[in-house]
């Protein structure tokens, strides 16, 4: 038999040569890395001197003792409100929307409505955080222009407010993503299926609740991952908009490894956070995966 | 899919032990003058003679705009004509960036020879106690930098081997600039509005209230990147307390207190100012650049900080701007924040040591002294007397404040110096007590909670 073919049932190994080149940067530049900060997270070391002391978990001890950890963490939580869940959200909606009917220039749409994923995080950031200003910023001049200088305020600056704020960029950021996934998912839901519920009476929501996201399942879980995971290593948006600031309002995990790492030295310390950080996406996409996996096959 | 199981697991035990190999602990190090390397054998430093054949010598600075960038050019270039068959390679990166980078690069055989190292314990202190930055006592008296630089000075670029102690033991680094806090002003809105530059601090809080009356804004202000709120504070601060107490906090002598009355009446002064709404409507959500954007538009009477913006004020406006250092509790000569700008080390293990050493000389010569002040920089050594200085310039009122507190020996400090951690608490418990979260009380004990873990550690 001429191996050089492909035919079913062939052997894998031979695939996994062309694996090979791909996956060994991988692992050299990104397995290999995590590696080490994993074993930096062990050492006591602050990033410049060669030598390293082991000391066990004391670095682990002390995230967890540290108040100031929590509180970041907590702020990852929020942003998941407004990273995954809302633009989940108002994807499913406008999907539902518009996935049904063709649009004129659909195309020119979801190339724009994908373009805040293409653009990077720091002009996003710089971007809005010119909007956000106070004096001279759209968002205030637009509020005092309908009357309603009241609501405009130094969002950014703002304790109670710059959270959500920053939350709002990522919301814009995520939601042409979703929406787009759900679109594409929706191509693959056969048209017969709203036939048939519309010949039993449904209406748009129960369309929506059993048939669009019974679905949509494969595309949510992607979207859901992708999301999290967005929300919970978020850095350079907080870093160009407000530092962490005001006072901790918008503290992420993200924001304190850089910080530890590289401004206060405290680089065994910053490593454990990011092997914590990586445990916790890790946990939360295998669950994700295991409620995808459930209904896989349940529906079709 | 056994097989693909097989090769993926036998790919990570063998990276699994290859980590294992780097996890023996080595033991801390004893003799403080082993280069750092930790692969490489100790290899003494050789002098090289400094016109010994086509040779390179990279420099990493942060002189990034336009302005002062052109300026490094200039010295570079000079020095090369200067020294024939040396090659000057120059990084220029925004001070950020420089900071964090550096201290990778600081510990290669190929890193920069001269670098732009921030004083204060997390930069310089760091780099000092690994053995990183190369002490400069010998070249200080055998190059005549000492009849340059004045010990005040030198103290501040100084740090003891062991990285701890600022202020004292070896010189690791000389600046070509030097730097005051005070007051810019708009000399045209003064003109127009017949206002006077404060000769007392009572009179610049009347000024304060005497401009916010006439619908300007008083102080152009913004809290979002955090930073210029610590000179604000500080500049208050340095009013009410003694240059011993500045000394002693900064170099973290002779256990003082942050949690002090005088800290806590700067606080509530620079509380009432905010309250009075004497800074930028909305200042917690402007950052620095733009807070300095519409002051140079001529939306602001004045701003509080440090004499390195002035160039940035002279050209591309129309209005006139003037500078005076913040004036005292009735009318007595207060401190001012100040010092020298980031001085330029040369990193432990170069092997070009004192080509590297010539380098700094050119760094803090008259002829770097005079391209700085035509560019309106404040340079740290004395102006040759042929530079051209305009009488009554922005620039000249820049000169003449530093040359008044540094002959007063009434510079102060950056007090973020203090702790490697302080300059991250005092801006989150600025933007605090400014926001109505935290009171002047609550303030500097905070912050005297970080003073005192640090002082702790540090027995």
């Amino acid at each position: 038999m001429n191996r050089l073919h492909a035919y079913p049932g062939e052997s894998k190994v031979h695939g996994l040569v062309y694996l090979l080149p791909g996956l060994l940067i991988y692992l050299i530049f990104t397995f290999w890395p995590v590696l080490q900060t994993v074993h930096t997270s062990f050492l006591n070391w602050e990033g410049l001197a060669p030598q390293k002391n082991f000391i066990g978990f004391a670095n682990y001890v002390q995230v967890f003792t540290d108040s100031k950890f929590w509180l970041a963490l907590s702020h990852n939580l929020i942003f998941i409100i407004f990273y995954c869940l809302i633009p989940i959200f108002i994807g499913l909606f406008l999907a539902s929307l518009l996935g049904r009917y063709p649009l004129k220039g659909f195309t020119f749409f979801r190339t724009l409505l994908f373009l805040p994923q293409v653009l990077s995080m720091v002009v996003i950031g710089v971007a809005w955080r010119w909007i956000f200003n106070p004096t001279f910023g759209p968002l205030n001049l637009l509020l005092r222009a309908i009357g309603l200088s009241s609501l405009a305020r130094p969002w950014l600056g703002d304790f109670a407010l710059a959270l959500p704020a920053v939350g709002a960029v990522g919301t814009w950021v995520q939601y042409g993503f979703c929406m787009v996934l759900f679109l594409a998912g929706m191509q693959r839901i056969p048209t017969e299926y709203y036939e048939a519920a519309a010949l039993d009476g449904a209406n748009a929501w129960q369309e929506l609740r059993y048939i669009t996201i019974p679905g949509l399942r494969a595309e949510i879980g992607v979207a859901l991952i992708t999301t999290i995971i967005a929300a919970l290593r978020v850095f350079d948006l907080v870093f160009v908009t407000t530092r962490g600031g005001p006072g901790e309002a918008t503290l992420v995990t993200g924001f304190l490894v850089y910080r530890s790492a590289f401004l206060q030295n405290q680089t065994g310390y910053a490593a454990a956070i990011a092997t914590i950080l990586t445990l916790i996406i890790l946990a939360i996409s295998l669950l994700i995966r295991k409620y995808q996996a459930a209904d896989a096959w349940s529906k079709e | 899919m056994k097989k693909f199981a097989l090769v993926i697991s036998t790919i990570l035990v063998l990276s699994m032990l290859l980590t294992a190999c780097q996890t023996a602990p080595t033991a801390p190090t004893q003799a403080p003058a082993e280069p750092a390397k930790a692969t490489e054998p100790a290899k003494p430093v050789e002098p090289t003679a400094a016109a010994a054949g086509p040779q390179t010598l990279i420099v990493w600075d942060q002189f990034y705009r336009d302005v002062e960038s052109k300026v490094m050019d200039t010295l570079n270039k000079e020095f090369e004509t200067a020294h024939p068959g040396v090659q000057i390679e120059r990084v220029v990166k925004n001070l950020d960036d420089l900071k964090v980078t550096e201290k990778l690069a600081l510990a290669e055989a190929n890193g920069p020879d001269v670098a732009q190292v921030n004083q204060g314990r997390s930069d310089m202190g760091a780099l000092v106690q690994a053995n990183l930055l190369l002490p400069l006592n010998d070249y200080y008296t055998k190059l005549g930098w000492d009849k340059i630089v004045t010990s005040s000075i030198g103290s501040r670029n100084s740090f003891t081997t062991d990285g701890k102690t600022m202020g004292s033991g070896n010189i690791y680094g000389v600046s070509p600039t030097a730097e005051v806090v005070g007051v810019y002003y708009n000399k045209t809105l003064f003109k127009k509005n017949g206002w006077t530059v404060p000769t007392t601090f009572e009179d610049f809080m009347t000024l304060l209230a005497t401009i916010k009356t006439a619908g300007v804004t008083p102080i152009s202000f913004g809290t979002l990147d955090g930073w210029n709120a610590i000179h604000e504070f500080s500049a208050i601060q340095h009013l009410l307390v003694t240059p011993e107490y500045i000394n002693n906090l900064v170099f973290g002598m002779n256990n003082v207190s942050f949690d002090t009355p005088e800290n806590q009446q700067a606080a509530q002064l620079l509380l009432d100012i905010a309250k009075a709404g004497y800074f930028t409507d909305g200042y917690a959500g402007i950052g620095y650049d733009d807070s300095n954007k519409t002051f140079k538009a001529g939306q602001g009477a004045m701003t509080i900080t440090g004499s390195w913006l002035a160039s940035e004020l002279i050209a591309g406006t129309d209005q006139e701007f003037g500078f005076f250092l913040l004036p005292g509790m009735g009318g007595k000569a207060g401190m001012a924040i100040g010092g020298v700008g980031i001085p330029f080390a040369i990193r432990q293990g170069t092997t070009k040591a004192d080509l590297a050493a010539e380098y700094l000389s050119w760094m803090i010569s008259p002829r770097a002294a005079q391209l700085w002040a035509e560019i309106s920089y404040m340079p740290a050594m004395e102006v040759p007397a042929d530079t051209k200085i305009v009488e009554g310039s922005l620039f000249a009122d820049t000169l003449k404040a530093w040359n008044t507190v540094n002959k007063a020996s009434l510079v102060g400090h950056y007090i973020d110096w203090a702790t490697p951690t302080f300059y991250d608490t005092l801006v989150a418990e600025l933007q605090k007590l400014l926001g109505g979260v935290t009171t002047p009380v609550e303030f500097t004990a905070t912050v005297q909670k970080d003073y005192a873990d640090f002082l702790a550690k540090q027995k």
